[in-house]
């Protein structure tokens, strides 16, 4: 049994988890802890999307998550998708289209779009993509944007 | 929210083991952890300790013959990506969908969904409709519930302390259908889910309703109108009416009981059809 275990990793860099409370978010050790503000928080409550990173390579929402919970594991926020393929995919896409007003959500629509990528390849739809995107809000409403890019990502496709 | 003992077990015993520590009232479990937080927030008592089931060997789903059996931490995206599932149980798959988003999918359990136990669950009226099975280990031994037992009300379930659900078995494949209605499709909760299955061996439908106060029900007396597995536009409308009668629906900030009755009927009869137009998984008529 892992009481207290010893580390995971964020971004490939390791993370002691000692010094982190037992009841911390991932989303506060991500933002907080280690300063990465990329991951946002909309909601806390688990119905936006913005605070969505990658755990062993799939979405997760990070302010419905326990740090301790995922000890061994590794998390990928926006800022660590920079070497990705698939993200670099779907960042050239949102770039492509401007498909961002304020920004807020971009983060957590471009971290659940590159794990959709993962972990269906080529073999989703665009409809699917869509549709498997829809926990991700935009509170400017900048949808039609973001709906080009991810036809522009499904275009591009080998 | 003050410290507790965080404590993540990688054998059924040594969960067992750290269940038996302490009063009940003072653990926490977590699955998912997409409700359980909410609930280590909301108390008023913190914890004294926090089991994450997370490690635990038991994210495993396995089909023998016409059987399928769901380990009770499986991510429910881990379990719609079956490549059987689909076609085998449609409703089952389509009520796996239905729940939040994939992001929140890629965590919630069924496991979690039980013990939750939510009027307005999605999974529930579907393991209702394919007489599902809630396996159990506690440190009193093992047992098995149906799932119309072991669900009772909001956050109450025939669990005892020191029991934990360890896996749900589907005993037949069955043709099937779950269809909802919420204001937005993704992140919101159904106002009405509706459930139904043919069992190809009894020859019979279950028919289970979810948006229901205290929980999700089974409707027999819907279920004697149908006759075959292609019911006639008659039947149907026989067993709608049947439904959207007897159904103990109330009004709450989501929807109204009225609203709710006549949802039930149109949701009903749409999801006969669809689960009556899709051939038996065994071939059967
Ligand atoms: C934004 C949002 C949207 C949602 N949408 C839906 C929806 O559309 N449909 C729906 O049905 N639900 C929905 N839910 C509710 C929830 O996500 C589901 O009920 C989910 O299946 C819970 O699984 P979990 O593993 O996260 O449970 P957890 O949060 O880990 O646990 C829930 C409860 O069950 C207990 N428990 C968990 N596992 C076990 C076990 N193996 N043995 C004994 N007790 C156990 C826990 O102690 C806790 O009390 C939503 C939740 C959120 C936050
Ligand atoms: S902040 Fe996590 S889903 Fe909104
Ligand atoms: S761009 Fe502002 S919330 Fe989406």
């Amino acid at each position: 049994m892992t009481a207290s275990p010893a580390r995971l990793t964020v971004n490939a860099a390791p993370v002691d988890l000692t010094p982190v409370p037992v009841d911390e978010r991932l989303l506060d050790t991500v933002r907080w802890r280690l300063g990465l503000p990329g991951t946002k928080e909309g909601c806390r409550t688990g119905e936006c999307g913005a605070c969505t990173v990658l755990i062993d390579g799939r979405s997760v929402l990070s302010c419905l998550a326990l740090t301790h919970e995922f000890a061994g594991a590794a998390v990928t926020t926006v800022e660590g998708l920079e070497g990705d393929p698939a993200g670099a995919r779907v960042r050239a896409a949102f770039e492509a289209e401007g498909a961002l007003q304020c920004g807020y959500c971009t983060p957590g629509f471009v971290v659940a779009l590159t794990s959709l990528l993962k972990e269906r390849g080529t073999e989703a739809s665009a409809e699917e993509l869509l549709e498997d995107l829809g926990g991700n809000l935009c509170r400017c409403t900048g949808y039609a944007a973001i709906v080009r890019a991810v036809r522009r990502i499904h275009g591009e496709m080998p | 929210m003050p410290a507790f003992s965080f404590v993540q077990p990688s054998t059924t015993d040594e969960a067992l083991a750290a269940l038996r520590q302490g009063e009940p009232g003072e653990t926490v479990i977590v699955a998912g952890g997409t409700d359980a937080l909410f609930e280590l927030e909301s108390r008023r008592i913190p914890p004294q300790r926090v089991i994450s089931l997370r490690h635990l060997p038991w994210r495993t789903l396995s089909w023998a013959g016409e059987s399928l059996r769901i380990g009770s931490t499986l991510p429910l995206r881990t379990l719609e990506s079956d490549p059987d599932l689909r076609r085998r149980i449609p409703g089952l798959w389509q009520a796996v969908r239905a729940v939040g988003s994939v992001a929140l999918r890629h965590r919630a359990t069924l496991g979690g969904n039980l013990g939750r136990s939510s009027p307005a669950s999605d999974l529930v009226p579907i393991l209702l409709a394919l007489d599902g099975e809630v396996d159990i280990v506690g440190i009193q031994g093992e047992r098995s519930l149906p799932v119309d037992q072991f669900v009772r009300a909001s956050r109450t379930t025939a669990l005892g302390p020191g029991e934990l659900i360890r896996s749900i078995a589907i005993p037949e494949a069955r043709p099937s259908a779950f269809l909802w209605q919420r204001v937005r499709p993704a992140n919101d909760i159904s106002q009405v889910g509706v459930a139904v299955a043919y069992s190809p061996t009894r020859k019979e439908w279950r028919i289970a309703v979810g948006g229901v106060v205290p929980r999700p029900v089974l409707l027999p007396q819907a279920e004697r109108l149908l006759s075959g597995p292609s019911p006639d536009a008659a039947e149907l409308r026989a067993a709608a009416q049947e439904a959207s009668m007897r159904v103990p629906f109330s009004t709450d900030r989501r929807a109204s009981e009225a609203y709710r009755r006549q949802l039930v009927a149109i949701l009903l009869q749409r999801a006969v059809r669809a689960a009556g137009s899709r051939p038996s998984p065994s071939g059967a008529p």
